[in-house]
Order: structure tokens, then sequence, then C-alpha cells
């Protein structure tokens, strides 16, 4: 037996859905861990991080 | 001189302190080539827009259009927003993770790999070497090629990832890690093809199959190479134009898992009452609407990053340039989802509403950040002073009323098609029968485009002038800052979750504290994988059934291989890009069928390598036109298409007529296309020999209607044989489309066959 025939016949009319509440699960999880409040410390941390990097110069003209 | 500083750091760490300084050499020459080839892609739009309402200006044969409209689009998307992507990436990775990038020679390699890339992208795709795989036209070499560079960046992006010096990795990094990881996933399965010849090849997918790969990776493309890497550069330069943090840090993490994980499913949405089985198509639909929330939630943290700054927009050309970019994401991906619902896209597709939608993104949302991202970099790179706020300023406005003029007249031409398509008389007629009636109807909003476009390049090239004149002001020495930062323990102790509180001991403790999140969050390889899986999940929960489900593609008996010289004419019909412009899929839509004939089945197109169903028309559908003209018609068609049709917008190809047929390489193709499983039986030996006695045939029908001698050893004769050919295998009554030169009445396929049978029978 082929696997094309193999899948053709494991009738999987609801395959998609199960990627779906896979997706759903994993959303619920990041969802529950991003929105409790006892890191609300690490985020506001994490959310300076663009702004930590500065190396000022003064700007200067050519020749300078 | 130089400067140091001290990163904040443990009193541990501190005694640990390392010294490095960053790579700036290789962002300013990622920045240059942004400008070069943006102008350059850029200026090829507006000639290919000026060629849809000029048609005399289709240089023939490699300034045409059908072959200038994939170099645009390539050079626009992976040129210009390529090496946009490039300049910020390096720029911010460095600072984010406290190192210089890993390898100074992968940095160079990758640099002028990716820029022999476009040089080669520049040469081939006008002189006609194309896969004809919107986005992925570019032969199996360059695509070789393309991977090896992709590589030599990732290794060289990862390798810095393990070499930080910071600990947590900020979100704009998952954006980038899941960019890189995503397009070498899309870009090595959809190029998988049989080469045919040293910039020759076939895909080793056909017609739904093929159709399916590429709108995975043609929506994916848009995805993960202009969406992700774009969101996150808005992530670091956003906060750092805006003089403030993230408006959200949780909403970026929320939606950067919901986008990774919803993106890769909705490439289906782009073949809406195609062949593709109606579950893949709703699936794509789905996906594509819950994308809304995500994409939003990208828009909103970025406009919200402003909170209490807005009054800095109005004097702040860059913050202005980067709002309407954000603003431009928010219209696009809020109108993506909207053309994505089945009965929206039955009006929208294969009309110009698709290209207004996809400018509107790329004019605003890659242009414009781009535009904003180098004038912020520029100063700071170049360590002078910008050459003028004033210019820069003009560029912003010039550009915007270039948007506005693109995009409402490109609308409006995309409306009014989609609508006299579909639009019957009180008797239940067709009102526009005519194919060329709607494309007449355009040319007033074409050149309306075309005055859009040309003052968007006006303002690139005011930008281009603004950074040179920037640069030119440049001090004799850069500074090399040399920074100071401690290096990460190889082993990490875990933080308590909030001061006071106990770091949970056990591993179910700390699963049920969901600090595994964070574990992540500070490990580049894990989370590389983590995105691999989201990716891949949803690719394979539809791809296997796709290609594994033989109800998904049911066969036709009488469809049978292209004959040798149908399949040289189908070549020729890829290498001139008239897939461009002509569709070869008529929806199950009464007016596709009243206007086409019998709607495209799925078993039509198992030997098609690749597919060729387009993706607009700016002529008519082709599926039926097998037998609907006399092959002297489309050979005056294609010396002259105004002298059959007056209205036609459609280049002359004189080069076709003249040039002579390689009747040589027709075996490498058939055997190439043999070994893909297309059961050709003898014609894998006497290809050539079965080609010219077709040839002669179409010759001689040529000769006695009129059309004159010796075109047996011409190029037409293979394309006109192609284009006889099509639609032919179904046998099914047509209705003939009332264009110039052909009657507008019921036909049916065989009783109106041309004078020559198409093929002389099938190998």
């Amino acid at each position: 037996m082929s696997l094309t025939e193999l899948m053709s016949g494991a009738n999987l009319d609801g395959y998609a859905q199960v990627s779906l509440l896979l997706f759903l699960v994993a959303f619920g999880f990041v969802l529950w861990r991003v929105f409790s409040p006892r890191y609300s410390a690490t985020y506001r941390k994490a959310a300076q991080m663009p702004l930590d990097d500065e190396t000022p110069q003064t700007p200067r003209n050519r020749g300078e | 001189m130089s400067e140091s500083r001290s990163a904040p750091a443990g009193a541990a760490a501190a005694a640990r302190l390392e010294s490095f300084s960053y790579d700036d050499d290789i962002v300013r020459k990622f920045l240059f080539v942004t400008i070069l080839w943006g102008f350059v892609g850029m200026l090829v739009g507006v000639l290919i827009a000026i060629q849809m309402a000029l048609p005399e200006l289709n240089f023939a044969p490699f300034l045409t259009f059908g072959r200038l409209r994939p170099l645009h689009t390539n050079a626009v998307i992976f040129a210009f927003a390529g090496n946009a992507i490039f300049t910020g990436v390096y720029y911010s990775t460095q600072r984010l993770t406290k190192a210089r990038m890993f390898s100074d020679g992968l940095s160079r390699a990758h640099f002028w790999g990716w820029q022999l890339i476009i040089v080669a992208a520049a040469l081939t795709l006008p002189l006609g070497y194309t896969q004809a795989k919107e986005y992925a036209e570019l032969e199996w070499p360059i695509d070789i090629m393309i991977a090896v560079v992709w590589v030599i960046f990732a290794i060289n992006f990862i390798g810095t990832l393990i070499k930080r010096r910071e600990r947590h990795l900020y979100v704009a990094l998952w954006f980038y890690i899941a960019s890189i990881i995503t397009v070498a996933v899309l870009h090595i399965f959809n190029n998988l093809s049989m080469p045919a010849g040293p910039l020759k090849s076939y895909s080793i997918y056909a017609g739904v199959q093929d159709a399916f790969m590429q709108w995975w990776y043609g929506h994916n493309a848009v995805a993960f190479f202009l969406t992700t890497p774009f969101l996150g550069m808005m992530y670091y330069f956003m906060p750092k134009a805006a003089e403030g943090p993230v408006f959200s840090y949780k909403l970026s993490i929320l939606h950067f898992w919901t986008l990774v994980f919803m993106y890769i499913w909705a490439g289906p949405h782009h073949l809406h009452y195609s062949s593709l089985p109606e579950w893949a198509s709703t699936l794509g639909m789905i996906f594509s609407v819950m994308l809304w929330a995500p994409s939003w939630g990208g828009m909103i943290n970025g406009l919200l990053t402003l909170r209490g700054g807005w009054h800095k927009v109005a004097d702040d050309p860059i913050l202005k340039f980067m709002v309407l970019a954000i603003t431009g994401y928010g219209m696009s991906t809020f109108e993506g989802p909207m053309l994505s619902v089945k009965a929206v896209n039955s009006l929208s597709h294969y009309t110009d509403w698709t290209i207004a939608h996809v400018h509107s993104g790329a004019l605003t949302w890659n242009g414009f950040f781009t535009f904003g991202m180098i004038y912020w970099l520029a100063p700071r790179l170049f360590q002078t002073e910008l050459y003028s706020k004033k210019l820069m300023n003009t560029h912003f406005w010039i550009a915007t009323v270039g948007i506005v003029l693109y995009i409402v007249s490109i609308y409006s031409a995309g409306v009014t098609q989609g609508l006299m398509w579909r639009a019957f008389d009180e008797t239940g007629r067709l009102q526009y029968p005519d194919f060329v009636e709607t494309v007449a109807r355009l040319i007033p909003m074409y050149w309306v485009r075309v005055v859009g476009g040309t003052l968007y390049l006006v303002g690139v090239v005011m930008f281009a002038y603004n950074i040179m004149k920037t640069w030119a002001k440049r001090p004799a020495a850069y500074q090399v800052p040399v920074i100071q930062a401690a290096a990460l323990p190889k082993a990490y102790s875990p933080e308590p979750l909030r001061p006071g509180a106990n770091v949970p001991t056990t591993a179910f403790g700390r699963f049920m504290s969901l600090s595994f999140h964070r574990a992540w969050e500070r490990a580049p390889i894990l989370f590389t994988v983590l995105t691999l899986i989201a990716v891949a999940i949803a690719s394979l929960f539809e791809i296997i059934p796709t290609f594994l489900i033989k109800s998904n593609v049911p066969t036709i008996a009488s469809v049978k291989p292209y004959t040798p010289l149908e399949l040289a004419g189908r070549d020729i019909y890829i290498r001139e890009g008239c897939f461009n412009c002509h569709s070869q899929m008529i929806r199950p839509l009464r007016f596709e069928t009243e206007r086409y004939g019998e709607y495209s089945k799925p078993g039509e197109a198992v030997y098609e390598h690749p597919f060729l169903w387009g993706s607009r028309r700016i002529g008519p559908d082709l599926a039926r036109e097998g037998g609907l003209k006399s092959n002297l018609w489309h050979l005056r068609h294609f010396q002259n298409p105004r002298e059959v049709n007056a209205k036609s917008i459609m280049p002359a190809y004189t080069h076709i007529v003249e040039n002579d047929m390689d009747f040589d390489v027709i075996q490498k193709r058939v055997d190439a296309m043999a070994m893909l499983g297309v059961p050709y039986g003898d014609a894998v030996n006497k290809a050539p020999e079965m080609a010219r006695a077709q040839a002669q045939q179409i010759a001689a029908d040529l000769k006695a209607t009129g059309g004159g001698d010796g075109f047996e050893t011409k190029e037409v004769t293979a394309l006109i044989a192609y284009l006889q050919r099509l639609g032919r295998d179904i046998q099914t009554p047509t209705v003939a489309r009332g264009s110039a030169g052909s009657p507008n009445t019921v036909a049916t396929a065989p009783a109106s066959a041309p004078s020559v049978a198409p093929g002389g029978g099938h190998p």
C-alpha cells in the first residue's frame, strides 16, 4: 500500500482542526505568561533594552 | 580618539568586563546599496507603469513588460527591502546583544554574495531566464547562491546571539530569528526543481501542488521578508526615534507568537475559486481573517510607542515617516484579511486591486520605514549632522502625495475591472464580452499611477541626494567607540520572578510558573527550533494532505502531456513572461464561464511543471485558448497586437517571429519532464524530430492562409502550438471571448479546431 493510498484512506476530515487546537493551547499558555503580574518588572526592564545601548558621539564635519 | 562606556553589570561580573567595538562599516555598506537598489527598483517600476499605458514603449525583447515586471518586484523586495533589512539587523543586533557580529568575514561574504545575486537577477530576468513563479523567478543556480548566502547570514546572526553579552533576547531579535529560519524553509522547498540546462529548470511539483507550494511561499515571503523583519526593526528603531520604550512588551510577545504561527497558514487565500481543494482554500481564509488580531497588535504597539510624544511628530520628519509606515502596515493588514474572504476575493482576484494592495503596503510600510530608519541612522553612522532636514520633510510630503495618487488610481482600476468583468445586461449576457473594453477603461488611471509613481521616485532621488551629501560631510576618520560589557556567565542562575519570591526548585514548579518561556527567551538555538516547529506544524498540516490524499487532485484520463513542440512553446511563453498578464485558470463563477468556457479542473494541470495559473489579468484568460482562433491570427497578434485588436496594450513580439527555434534543447527538456514523472513515452528518444514534424504542419497552415513562408524553424510556431493546445484535452463546449479577431459565438472546441491540429497526436 502506497503512502498516498494510506493517506487517502485515513479519513482525515478533522486533521486541520487538530492544529488549530494545538495553537489555541499554546496561545493560552503564552497569554497566561504574558499577563501574569509577576513578570511586569521583567518586561519593563526588557522594554528599555533599545534605549540602553546609546554610544553618544559629537557630530563633526569633514576635516575635523 | 575613542571613548568607552560600561554596560550595567553586577559587581561580580564587573570583574570580567570585555572590551569590543561594533562593526558599523558593514551597516554603512548595506545602507548605500539599499538606496542604490531602491532607486533602480522604483525606476523600473515607473517604466513598466508607463508601458501599461503606452505599449509602444515595450522595447522588445529584453525591455518588455513581461520580463521587466519580475525585475521590478525582485529589485524592490529582495534588493531594496532586503538590503534595508540587513542594514537594520546588522545595526540593531550588535547593540541589542552587546557584541560585534560573529564574523567580519561572514558579514562581508553576506554583503557581496547578496549583491552578486542581485546583479545575477538583473541580468537573467530581462534575458528571459525565469521559473515563472512569482517572487521566486530566479533560476536554479541563483537559487543555490541565495541558499548559500542565506546560510552565511544565519550562521553570522545565530553566532552573534550565542556570543552575546546580554542575557535577554529583545523581541526584535525574535522577529529576526523567525524571519531567517522561515525564509530559508520557504526558499528551499518552493524552489526544488529539475534542471534542464544551465539556466533552465522545471519545478518538481505539478499543477495544484505547485500552485499550493508557490503561494505558501509567496504569501509567506510577504510575511517573513516584508513583515516580520520590519516589525523587528520597528521594535528597535521606533523607541529610538520616539525616545521612549515600546508601548507594551507583553503585547509584542503575544503578537509575535500568534503572527509566526498563523501567517504560515494563510497562503491558500491566493488560490480561492481555483483548482485548489475547497478545504485548503477555506483554511487559508480562516487563518487570514484571524491574522487581523496579531497584525493590529503590532500596529497598535508601534503607534502607541509614541504615547505622550505625539507633539514630536509635527517637528520630526523621521517620526512622520515611521508613523505613516506603521499606519500603512495597519491599513494593509486590515485589507489583506478582507481580501482573503472568498466573496471579496471573487471580485478582487486577478484585478489591479491586488496590485494596489501590495503597493499600499510596500510603499508605506517597507518604503517609508526604510526611509525613516536610514534618516535616523545616517547621522550616527556618518558621525555628522544630516545634510538637510527641510529636504527630508519635502521627501516625506512628495512621496505621500505620490502614494495617494498611486493607490487611489489603482484601487479604482481594480474595482472597475472586477465590476466590468462580472457585469451582465438585462438580457442575461455579459455586458462587456470583449475583454479589451475592460482594459481600455483603465488607461487614464494607469497614467495617474505613472504620476504617483514618478513622485515617489522623485522622493527617492531627494533621499539619495540628502544621504550622499550627509556622507560627504563625514569626518576624515570615523570614531570607533570601544564598548565594555560583562561576558555572560556560562551557568545561569534563575532570577526570582519578583522581588522577595522564591525561585521554583523543581522542573514541574518551573513549568507551572511558566518560567519556561523566559528560558526560551535566553536560549537562541532552542528559540530558533521552537519557531521552526511553529512554522513547520502549520505547513505540514496543509502540505501533507494536499500532496498525499489522492482525491485532492482527481485525474482526467484524456489529459496528456504536451508534445515536444508545445513544451518548447510553453517555455517561450514562460521566457517572455506572458503569465504576468494572462491567467490560465477559469474560476467556477458565472461571469468567468460565460466569458471563457468550462471552469478549470485540478486534473487538467497534472503535467504542468510549473503551474501557470497566473495572478492577474491584463489580457484575457487562456485556459481554453486552443482552437478559438486560427494560427494566422496568433501570428499577426505577435507581430503587431494592435493590428488585430486596436485597443490592445500587449507588446509586439516581433523577435519571436524572427528568432530561429533551437530544436536541440528540446530533448533535454523532455527528458527532464520525464524524470519528473511525466509519461513521455517515445518522445524521450525523438523529441526534436517530433517537434520538427509538428512545426512543419503549423508552418504549412500559415503559408496556406497567407501568413508567409519559412515558419517551420521559427519560435513563433512553437508558441502557437502551445496556445492551440490549451484546454483541448477536456474537449468541452466553450464560448469565444468576442475580442477582435474572433466571433462572439458559441463554439465547440473539437469542431472549431485550428486548420492544423495541435500536436499531431499525443506522445
